[in-house]
């Protein structure tokens, strides 16, 4: 269900929902919900099935009952755009919920912070805890291990037989961690693995490290003379 | 005025121009004039536009006795046309007719090009003649008061239906005609149509089943024998010529001669990258040809392509490289020669190409038919006997297409809204939606005003309301601005528009193809090198460049398909290969080389066998079958037989499909002595499993993506205009994802289904082939390597299909991410 990794002498663990506990912190991050994006769509004219709206909350709720977090860190595009009904859903989850919630801000972001400190949520621009950096675009800075959203990364994987499939993922290099888009109808976007890198793929029901392999370049059929 | 003088009008025009009218002109002329409807089968270049402008302003004159003096305004007359590069050509000969008979009537084109100014002009004083494209059309309904607009319409002429037919832009014409035929009392439809398999039923469509319309109506047939010549150009050596590929630059230098003996050449490509492609290589080959060859598509900017319409009839051009954009209406009277490269997969437009050459009456039409591969030569072999034999395909027209309805019935509701218990028996009248119940009917209602079948607390969804007498109307003016974006985009992918930095624009080009492109990349489009520098606002900006490239900016396209008589025709052209030498097309005897490897690594099957061929590549295993039935039998048959395969244990297809064949591919091998001894091809149970396999596979969720952005539930912007509504994208895919999740029920979810199955699988055809295999031997080749037939399927990698009933876990422990290393 779920699979644990050690950075700097820390301990992380990946759940097959897209979120990452930090266990020392008991932090929970999240990144990527799009709240509101079913209905922002619907008010718009687009008749996306309501029902889906209910999913984000379960599923937030669902993880934040496994963790039991201290901290719950959005990073960054918790609202997809301007305030809609699905406020008062959230307003309902932050009320059931004992952690204390930040969120750091996205690009998404647009509703007021005002609006989120009247239901105690903190916002901020980013979040430095020792030597990690917490925030919505991938960033690189010198001697910080970065987790970051923004990207929604996806990865593809091959076999025999032509086949192949993509699967939503946490993406990691040397210095940064990219977490998959937590939120439904968020899509992703596919990255290509890099030279040490390491991916681990959401599998629905679980986290799978996602074995790299190198290949020279993509082969092609020559035609043989008759 | 009677009608022999009207008639005596038109005759001393004919003659001033030194002309005689055909029959099938004046029989046209006749039945207008009486007030018929109906639909006038008659080919390019036959003079078609003067059969029906001729009684549209006679009739004026009939009305009108004034008609020198004084000047009725108003729109008298409605043209459609498919294509909006036609609509020049069609004006020019509409003016011909009203300035030399001095009337004062004026003539005016409404289409995506047309500018605002213009538009607000005609807004105010339509002109009496009107062209137009359909969704300019459905536009104008969009426009409140638009019953004023049509009082007194006397005609609407549907030009080139058959191209119209059987796409929901036909659906579109449908619902509107339905619409003008009780605002415009006077009305009459016309049709006109090329020669395609169904032209009764096409005369159906157009006026409606059942109709007051069609019980007035004739089926006026031109039957002008024209004489076309097929010529096959067959690779000098066929040892090298190459087993697959689709652009043909094999035999590029056979062309040269082609070109350089006639006055000016057609060169037709089935994509527009190939267009791309064949301009480009000719000039890197034949730099002696600068300034006298040029490309036309679609994509390319209006100016551009009017300026090589204009030289082609000025003769300053030696040879266009095109695509299906010159299929249609323009007359070229200097096109002497036209080449096709590749398969053009229908008869129908076979014979239309031919028809650009030799393009005045009574004129020999001369076609090339250039392979791309070996195997095709089989394909021009039959060709050439389609052709003998006039062997033309049908056009089918959709059902019950919900997307469009909805998208009709919002395009009301901007106007002047509508009462649903009236619509319902205008729409139920149209040929689409003659079985629609009032039950779906309620369904679309509820969707429209609720977004959904029942009230839902908490939603705000907006779109139709329902005013208080029970009227349904938009009354949100973003809804209708969104709306009206939205009408023009029944096809395609998004389009970007492309520009140089500077400004200046190029030409548009799909989505999919910039995405994959870096910054500082160089592609070649509209046959120049252009540096990818940024996408802004729904504009690809970019810079001219003299680095070389391979990066071709390529577009999808649509996929078509052999029809069964065609599918019939080739595969005796391949049975002829077993026959005596003189019972064989050049063709086929060219071909001996490639059939002695076929026989030596497999068989050529006879008619009463059917081939299974089965090896081993790198790849995985290769399972064939060669039904010979065409594309659209084999996804059917490929997607049923995998599917049944899967059922006997836990396994993974690539499917791939040509006309000839399919290819199961798998890292595991099959037992095909298992799969015959449990009757797998059976045509039992076929509809079911046929179902069921459309789960498993992928066809009907690229499917879904036109019904969700026709339904309007997926904006795509607007080429040009760049509207941000970014936070309104989304893809069609995501989309899809939710429904099945949440909604599967919805009715533009299952329509992705119903057309799949209608539109793709061509059950009927695929029953029939079934029954023609169980009465076949079934002939099972373990071949050491590739054969010969084998070899466009297994190398085909951008169309495959997946089927897979093993679970994803088991799947991916096989599976890994690959890094390319440089």
């Amino acid at each position: 269900m779920t699979h644990l990794i050690s950075l700097q002498e820390q301990y992380f663990e990946m759940h097959f929902s897209g979120a990452l506990f930090w266990k020392e912190q008991s932090m929970l991050l999240i990144s990527d919900v799009h709240l509101g994006k079913v209905s922002h769509f619907r008010k718009y004219g687009a008749a996306v099935p309501q029902l889906a709206v209910q999913q984000n909350f379960d599923s937030l709720t669902l993880v934040v009952e496994h963790f039991k977090p201290k901290t719950v860190l959005f990073l960054g595009d918790l609202f997809h755009s301007a305030l809609n009904i699905e406020w008062t859903l959230f307003e309902d989850w932050v009320q059931s919920t004992n952690a204390e919630i930040v969120l750091v801000s996205g690009n998404h972001d647009i509703i007021s912070p005002l609006k989120y400190e009247t239901i105690h949520i903190k916002v901020i621009s980013e979040l430095v805890l020792d030597s990690f950096l917490l925030t919505h675009h991938p960033e690189e800075r010198d001697g910080f291990f970065n987790f970051s959203g923004h990207i929604h990364p996806a990865i593809r994987l091959s076999g025999l037989g032509r086949q192949s499939v993509r699967l939503p993922c946490f993406y990691k290099t040397e210095s940064q961690m990219i977490l998959p888009a937590f939120g439904e109808f968020t899509g992703n976007y596919t990255l290509e693995p890099c030279d040490g890198c390491e991916v681990f793929a959401l599998l629905g029901d679980a986290v799978l490290p996602v074995p790299i392999k190198e290949v020279k370049k993509k082969r092609s059929f020559r035609k043989k003379p008759i | 005025m009677n009608r022999e003088e009207l008639y005596d009008i038109a005759k001393n025009w004919f003659q001033e121009q030194n002309w005689k009218p055909f029959k099938f002109q004046k029989d046209t002329w006749k039945a207008f004039l009486q007030g018929k409807n109906g639909l006038l089968n008659a080919p390019t270049g036959s003079g078609k536009t003067y059969a029906l402008w001729f009684p549209i302003v006679l009739n004026y004159i009939k009305n009108n006795p004034d008609y020198k003096t004084k000047h009725k305004k108003g729109l008298k007359a409605i043209w459609i046309t498919p294509l909006r590069a036609l609509s020049q050509e069609i004006k020019q000969s509409a003016e011909r007719i009203t300035l030399d008979l001095s009337t004062q009537m004026t003539v005016g084109i409404r289409s995506g090009d047309t500018s605002t100014k213009e538009r607000a002009q005609q807004k105010k004083q339509m002109p009496d003649l009107l062209i137009t494209t359909p969704e300019s059309l459905q536009l104008l309904l969009a426009t409140t008061g638009y019953d004023k607009i049509f009082k007194d319409c006397t005609a609407i002429v549907v030009d080139e239906w058959h191209e119209i037919l059987g796409t929901k832009r036909g659906v579109q014409m449908e619902l509107a005609l339905s619409r003008l035929k009780n605002v415009s009392p006077h009305l009459r439809i016309w049709g006109i149509s090329a020669t395609i398999g169904n032209l009764e039923q096409a005369r159906d469509v157009l006026l409606g089943i059942e109709s007051h319309a069609l019980d007035n109506s004739v089926l006026i047939k031109a039957n002008l024998n024209k004489k076309i010549t097929v010529k096959s150009i067959i690779p000098k050596k066929m040892e090298t010529f190459p087993w697959r590929g689709h652009l043909g630059l094999h035999l590029l230098e056979d062309v040269i001669p082609i070109i350089n003996s006639s006055k000016t050449t057609l060169l037709f490509t089935n994509t527009r990258s190939q267009c791309e492609i064949w301009f480009q290589k000719i000039l890197e080959k034949h730099p002696e040809y600068a300034g006298e060859i040029a490309m036309h598509h679609g994509s390319i900017n209006k100016e551009t392509r009017v300026w090589v319409e204009n030289a082609i009839r000025n003769e300053s051009l030696k040879a266009v490289v095109c695509t299906s954009s010159l299929d249609l209406g323009v007359d070229f009277a200097p096109v002497e020669t036209v080449i096709q490269i590749g398969g053009p997969k229908g008869v129908a437009r076979f014979l239309q190409r031919a028809g650009r050459s030799g393009h005045s009456p009574g004129k020999e039409s001369v076609i090339y038919f250039l392979p791309t591969h070996a195997i095709e030569l089989i394909e021009a072999s039959a060709l050439q006997k389609a052709v003998k034999q006039n062997t033309v395909e049908d056009r089918m027209p959709y059902l019950n297409s919900y997307d469009v309805l909805l998208q009709y019935l919002t395009t009301l509701a901007i106007s002047d809204g509508f009462y649903p218990k009236e619509l319902y028996n205008e729409v139920k009248q149209t040929f689409c939606y003659q079985t629609l119940t009032e039950e779906k009917w309620q369904w679309l209602l509820n969707f429209l005003v609720m977004g959904s079948q029942s009230l839902q607390s908490y939603d705000e969804y907006k779109k139709v309301d329902i005013e208080e007498d029970g009227k349904f109307k938009v009354n949100n003016r973003g809804v209708a601005m969104r709306h009206r974006f939205q009408i023009g985009t029944i096809v395609g992918d998004v389009n970007l528009a492309v520009k140089y930095q500077k400004g200046g624009y190029i030409g548009s080009i799909e989505e999919f193809f910039i995405s994959k492109l870096n910054k500082g990349d160089v592609f070649t489009f509209a046959g120049r090198n252009l540096e990818f520098i940024r996408i802004k606002e729904m504009t690809v900006q970019v810079r001219n460049s003299n680095k070389k490239t391979n990066k071709i900016s390529s577009w999808m396209g649509s996929r078509l398909t052999l029809s069964a008589q065609m599918s019939e025709l080739l595969r005796n052209e391949l049975y002829s290969s077993s026959e005596p030498l003189k019972n064989q097309s050049i063709e086929i005897r060219a071909l001996a080389p490639l059939f002695k490897r076929q026989r030596r690594d497999s068989i050529v099957p006879k008619p009463s066998e059917f081939l299974i061929e089965t090896f081993k590549t790198r790849d995985g295993y290769h399972h064939l079958f060669y039904p010979f039935e065409g594309r659209f039998v084999h996804e059917a048959m490929g997607s049923l037989l995998g599917y049944r395969i899967s059922l006997l244990s836990p396994i993974t297809f690539s499917l791939a499909f040509n006309d000839y064949g399919f290819e199961l591919l798998s890292d595991q091998q099959i037992d095909i002595q298992q799969v015959l001894d449990n009757d797998l091809f059976t045509v039992d149970f076929m509809l079911d499993d046929l179902q069921k396999s459309l789960n498993a596979t992928e066809m009907a969720r690229r499917r879904f993506r036109d019904v969700a952005i026709i339904s309007g539930m997926v904006f795509t912007g607007y080429p040009k205009k760049g509207i941000k509504m970014k936070h309104l994208q989304s893809s069609s895919q995501l989309l899809f994802d939710v429904f099945r999740d949440y909604e599967p029920d919805n009715l533009l979810f299952q329509q992705a289904f119903t057309e799949t199955f209608e539109h793709q699988l061509e059950e009927g055809r695929l029953r029939l082939s079934l029954e023609r295999i169980a009465s076949q031997d079934i002939v099972w080749k373990e071949c050491a390597k590739p054969t010969p037939f084998s070899f466009p399927l297994i190398t085909d990698r951008m169309s495959r299909e997946k089927l897979s009933s093993e679970k994803l876990a088991d799947r991916i422990k096989k599976m890994a991410a690959l890094l390319m290393k440089k």
